[in-house]
């Protein structure tokens, strides 16, 4: 199990990945708003994804799960 | 007495058994995947240029056993040699020899080779896999590794000083890497810690490998400790030589300059459409950067830690510069601590060895957060300033796409210190983002407004128009020139031409007292 972490702190723009979907290491799980940047929320680890846990609109910071992937 | 050929004959077979070397502790060496010191500084160096010093030296302490377990060497093969034809200083450790364990002999042949390169201006090289201390020599292991920190520390500044890490590096001699400038690893055979996993064991009660507590990913992606990592022996050795093919020799010299056989007045075509117009748009400025240097060949440094901000080595037109980059894919490009840390040590290496720094801006700002501060972002942000502000050599600044705030400062604007600054026509620099900014100057009239929102926004729109473009930077002077995209590996060129003969002197004084 690997959680897939928020990098700073900011705002959840999209969710990219969906619960059950094969991601690859680097592949784009969510995308955030932080410091007027669009950033992409990447999968450390290559993997299945197992549970989303942030939504859009939603406030991050690093200790955010955003997903977790096995 | 002996004769001279009975003297002949010991001398060429005590120096044969040395260099032929114990059988199975080489087997054992080549099991776990890695070479030996002997091979190791054979394929460093330029074939047939390595000379040994001190040989047959062995330690004269005669403690625990040591009288009759001592051999030549001690554990470490010391001498010089040359790479691409230039000289440098060279020790390797030798596991197979008394497992590279660091006695006093073993030290003082270490410290005495980074006298000697720093006295006659030639880089060091370090090759390190070594047990860690000889404990029956008890004190004078002590002594050996204050000698050998103390002889990097003098050494620093004046030749540049690379350390491979290329097995274990345990305890107190990880220090003599952290003193040098570089610090390479190779994966999973290289591991380097402070307190190893049996002290940890025993004070924590915490179970840890070796590989855990420091190899190759813990300072490559955490600790921020190395620069470089190789796939194995051979690609270290040969990155060794890749790094110094851009240094000079000592601070006195300029870096080797090589004949480009890249166009400096390429044109950068698709530059424009690398870095997306809209601001909120990441791009990767590792791209840009390799569009620019000579042949697209850069050497990026702890290119897995504090990845916000980028350096590395590239050339321009043969002349060997630094760059240091905001990377917007990466906490937005913002400055944290580690960032902060990562490019001012580059910045002092840079300017200790005459070699011109190019800086590429695109920064929203300092990292904010309580987090940051607690971490001590003034204490760490403040090191970029002082090294830009420091800095002698020629100082280029580009700015690609936006500068916020006082993070402009921190990537060297003229004030700090650049020689020349371009910026790109698509620029915003401003004080601050437009949403703190309006919030500020227009507080009285947002809050009595009927329509807050309505007239934050407009507000927002008009200070957003207003320092969009390089109009107000060319007004006040902040840069010297507009350039196009395509147009900026020929104006740096052109910059660094007209900057090569800048000579500054640091103003008297023992010297400054840099924050840490």
């Amino acid at each position: 199990m690997t959680e897939v972490m928020a990098p700073m702190d900011g705002k959840i723009l999209h969710v990219k990945a969906k619960v059950g979907e094969r991601v690859q290491e680097d592949q784009t799980v969510a995308v955030m708003e932080a410091m007027k940047m669009e950033i992409q929320i990447v999968a450390p680890v290559a993997g299945t994804v197992v549970e989303i846990r942030v939504e859009p609109g939603q406030a991050v910071d690093p200790d955010t799960i955003v997903a977790v992937i096995q | 007495m002996l004769s001279r050929d009975e003297i002949d004959k010991r001398l060429r077979e005590l120096e044969e058994k040395v260099i032929r070397g114990d059988l199975r502790a080489i087997a054992k060496q080549h099991g776990e995947g890695k070479l030996t010191a002997r091979e190791r500084v054979e394929k460093l160096l330029d074939p047939g240029s390595f000379v040994e010093e001190f040989m047959l030296a062995e330690t004269q302490v005669t403690d625990f056993g040591m009288a009759e377990k001592r051999q030549p060497t001690d554990g470490v093969v010391t001498g010089h040699g040359t790479i691409d034809g230039r000289p440098v200083y060279v020790y390797a450790q030798d596991r197979t020899v008394l497992a590279g364990a660091v006695g006093s002999t073993h030290a003082q042949k270490i410290s005495y080779i980074i006298d000697t390169a720093r006295k006659v201006g030639v880089p060091l090289v370090g090759l390190l896999d070594s047990v860690g201390a000889r404990i029956q020599e008890g004190l004078d292991v002590t002594r050996g590794n204050g000698m050998i920190f103390r002889s990097n520390t003098v050494a620093s500044g004046v030749i540049p000083q690379i350390s491979a890490i290329m097995g274990p590096c345990i305890g107190v001699a990880s220090y003599s890497p952290a003193l040098t400038d570089f610090i390479l690893m190779v994966k999973g055979t290289s591991q380097m810690f402070i307190t190893g996993p049996a002290v940890i064991k025993e004070v924590l009660g915490e179970e840890v490998t070796m590989e855990e507590l420091g190899g190759w990913k813990v300072h490559a992606e955490q600790s921020g400790c190395s620069d470089l990592t190789a796939e194995n022996d051979e690609a270290c050795l040969l990155e060794i030589r890749r790094l110094l093919s851009y240094l000079p020799q000592n601070a006195q010299e300029a870096p080797p300059r090589i004949q480009s056989r890249d166009d400096p007045n390429r044109s950068l075509d698709d530059l424009e459409s690398l870095v997306p117009d809209d601001m909120r748009k990441p791009y990767n400025v590792l791209e840009v950067i390799r569009r620019i240097v000579d042949d697209g060949e850069f050497v990026e440094l702890k290119p897995r830690w504090a990845r916000n901000m980028v350096i590395g080595f590239g050339r321009l037109d043969g002349q060997t510069v630094g760059c240091v980059a905001n990377q917007p894919m990466f906490l937005a490009g913002s400055i944290d601590v580690d960032a902060a840390d990562k490019a001012s040590r580059f910045i002092r290496f840079c300017d200790a060895f005459n070699i011109p720094i190019i800086t590429l801006v695109d920064v929203p700002g300092f990292y904010p957060g309580k987090r940051q501060e607690q971490m001590g972002i003034i204490r760490h942000g403040a090191k970029m300033l002082y090294a830009y502000a420091e800095a002698t050599v020629p100082q280029i600044t580009v700015y690609l796409r936006k500068g916020y705030g006082g993070a402009k400062q921190a990537m060297c604007t003229r004030e700090m210190g650049a020689d020349q600054v371009f910026v790109w026509p698509g620029v915003e620099l401003a004080v601050m983002g437009g949403g703190g900014a309006v919030n500020v100057l227009y507080k009285r009239e947002i809050e009595s407004a009927p329509d807050p929102e309505a007239v934050r926004k407009q507000r927002m729109a008009e200070y957003t128009e207003r320092f969009s473009g390089p109009f107000e930077a060319l007004q006040k002077q902040f840069a010297h020139a507009v350039i196009r995209p395509a147009e900026t590996r020929r104006r740096l060129i052109q910059a660094l031409r007209i900057l090569a003969g800048k000579r500054e002197k640091p103003a008297p004084r023992k010297h400054g007292i840099m924050p840490v």
